[in-house]
């Protein structure tokens, strides 16, 4: 780690942290190519039933969309909210206070760290689960700018998470929180499905949310749609969301400063 | 020169207090009432008090987590509270109950990574290591994965991640809660050994009475959020830490009148387990020993100190009304 940063070297640290629990990186893994097992049967069928395609997307489309979907997604621990939570709630976090460096900082990149080791290794699995199973994407140069998105997805999707966790400075708990946000991102971040495939009144709702650039976003490149406009969304949105988090880090450090842990 | 001065320090919690929804009263808990102190540089200061006495408040406005409500106070000259990134470069902090290092690393990847957050350079961690594992006896754990290690070890382990920074001043937060006899004893010689080597402050709470005893050369007792005593540990030996308890199983039941001997007391007395108070005024424990070994057939016996509460009511007791 010599001549890094702090935040690099946690950033690092973690990333190698997460190959040292392989049981947990083997579930998760597992689990996905379960769902995507799922897909590949009920996609298909759902496109025949609609003529070959639905909302312009081909069953193959649909198939390698869910397949980045699903891996931007699972890169991210789903009970972060809940663990940053407890680490308010326990008073945990007043350790991270004594050091010289950002608290939120150093959580968002030892969070990310971890979560892009995670990424990698879905990505490259759940490609090649499609490419043996249900063939090549539908446009592959299409796949280059899945990287880039997919990293500011999961990027985005941390911050949007230590955002929503910070309630605890507050409340002393963020299990509510939790619940809600998954819920946000699994059906307005399109995880599951595209936003074109909702009704008119909730994709609008969507694409007013910033959901859609942790799921959605690097899903769309998968599907053959080359959309640049979406990466600069995602880097605006990845700019206000760490924004938030920070200033809601920020105020909570100062409300337990004042009213104790 | 001071290492640390307090002030007139306060602290007032507010919260919302029981009762039928709609009608609950904000409630305020006087945690710290208006303490002032100061602490030489390099000096080994014992911060104790029961349970709920305002100690880990107090540590928590000296490092900079908590405002106080009201009162000033500086740390190396550096106002806590305002300059918590500044001072946390100078100042080492070793909470018992809670953990620095990484569960799935060894301690020394764990150094590797702090080394970074405190702006080390990976050669100068390398040697500071080194010269910890020296120091504090445990060269032999910082490749070992951190969860084989004991509590005593950890401990240990996080003693070396506190100091790797070279901090000035060194607060220790009931650091020994939870170890067995023989890690306490190995720790609290640790912690002496640093301030001895490196001159490090030594700020240590506790409600154990021999890390008073055996880390620090001054000690200031808290109660209620009140400092009510400030002195050598030496004269509060003299004074208030003059008793020892021994609890002592015997063999058979002694003969009427047989303990009662000058400086020995007899407090509690349950089948053949008895519990004695001894004035080492007035007889050295040794001598209390000797004696009940050759007087009577003990099956078991142990030395123990006074309990904090009985400390802090004998300080009580002296203080003029």
């Amino acid at each position: 780690m010599s001549g890094l940063t702090p935040y690099a070297a946690a950033f690092a640290s973690a990333a190698g942290r997460v190959v040292r629990r392989p049981g947990e990186l083997a579930v998760r893994l597992l689990f996905y190519v379960v769902i995507l097992i799922v897909f590949t049967a009920l996609w298909p069928a759902a496109a025949a039933t609609a003529g070959g395609s639905i909302a312009g997307y081909s069953a193959q489309a649909l198939l390698w969309y869910v397949t980045v979907a699903e891996a931007s997604v699972i890169a991210t621990k789903p009970r972060l909210i809940e663990d940053i939570g407890n680490d308010i709630g326990s008073g945990a976090v007043a350790t991270e206070m004594l050091r010289p460096v950002s608290v939120f900082g150093l959580r968002l990149a030892a969070e990310t760290g971890e979560a892009l080791v995670r990424l990698a290794m879905a990505l490259a699995m759940g490609c090649a689960f499609m490419l043996l199973v249900k063939g090549a994407p539908p446009r592959p140069a299409a796949m280059l700018f899945v990287i880039p998105s997919a990293v500011l997805a999961v990027a985005a999707n941390l911050a949007a998470q230590h955002t929503f966790a910070g309630a605890a400075f507050w409340l002393n708990d963020a299990k509510a929180a939790w619940f809600l946000y998954l819920k946000f991102v699994f059906l307005l971040g399109g995880m599951l499905m595209p936003l074109q495939l909702f009704p008119v009144w909730l994709e609008r709702v969507s694409w007013a949310l910033p959901f859609w650039t942790m799921a959605y976003a690097p899903a769309r490149f998968a599907s053959g749609h080359v959309d640049l406009w979406l990466l600069a969304g995602q880097a605006a949105w990845m700019v206000v969301l760490a924004s938030v988090a920070g200033a809601v880090f920020a105020a909570g450090e100062r409300r337990l400063e004042v009213a104790g842990g | 020169m001071l290492a640390i001065e307090a002030e007139g320090l306060r602290k007032v919690f507010t919260g919302r207090g029981g009762g039928p929804k709609g009608r609950r009263r904000t409630r305020s808990v006087e945690a710290v009432r208006g303490i002032s102190f100061s602490v030489e540089a390099g000096e080994r200061l014992a911060y104790i008090g029961p349970n709920g006495a305002g100690k880990s408040t107090s540590i928590k406005i000296l490092t900079g987590i908590l405002h106080p409500t009201s009162g000033t106070a500086t740390v190396l000259g550096l106002t806590p509270w305002k300059q918590r990134r500044d001072l946390a470069r100078r100042i080492g902090v070793l909470f018992g109950q809670r953990s620095q290092l990484w569960f799935e690393l060894t301690p020394r990847q764990s150094f590797d990574l702090l080394g970074r957050i405190y702006g080390l350079d990976r050669s100068a961690t390398r040697l500071r290591v080194d010269e910890l594992g020296g120091l504090l006896d445990s060269r032999d754990l910082f490749d070992a994965p951190l969860r084989n290690l004991s509590l005593g070890q950890r401990m240990r382990c996080e003693l070396a991640a506190s100091v790797l920074h070279r901090p000035e001043v060194l607060f220790l937060d009931e650091p020994t809660i939870g170890m067995d006899l023989v890690a306490k004893q190995r720790f609290r010689e640790m912690v002496v050994r640093l301030n001895a080597e490196q001159g490090t402050t030594v700020f240590l709470t506790s409600h154990d009475v021999s890390d008073i005893e055996q880390v620090a050369r001054r000690v200031i007792v808290i109660n209620g959020g009140t400092l009510i005593y400030d002195d050598r540990v030496s004269r509060m030996r003299r004074s208030v830490l003059s008793t020892k308890l021994l609890d002592v199983r015997f063999e058979q039941p002694p003969a009427p009148g047989s303990l009662d001997f000058d400086g020995m007391q007899v407090i509690k007395e349950t089948g053949l387990g008895y519990k004695l108070v001894v004035d080492t005024e007035r007889r050295s424990i040794r001598e209390v020993l000797d004696t009940l070994l050759d007087t009577q057939r003990v099956a078991d016996i142990s030395v123990l100190d006074p309990p904090l509460e009985d400390v802090i009511a004998r300080i009580y007791e002296r203080r003029p009304s």
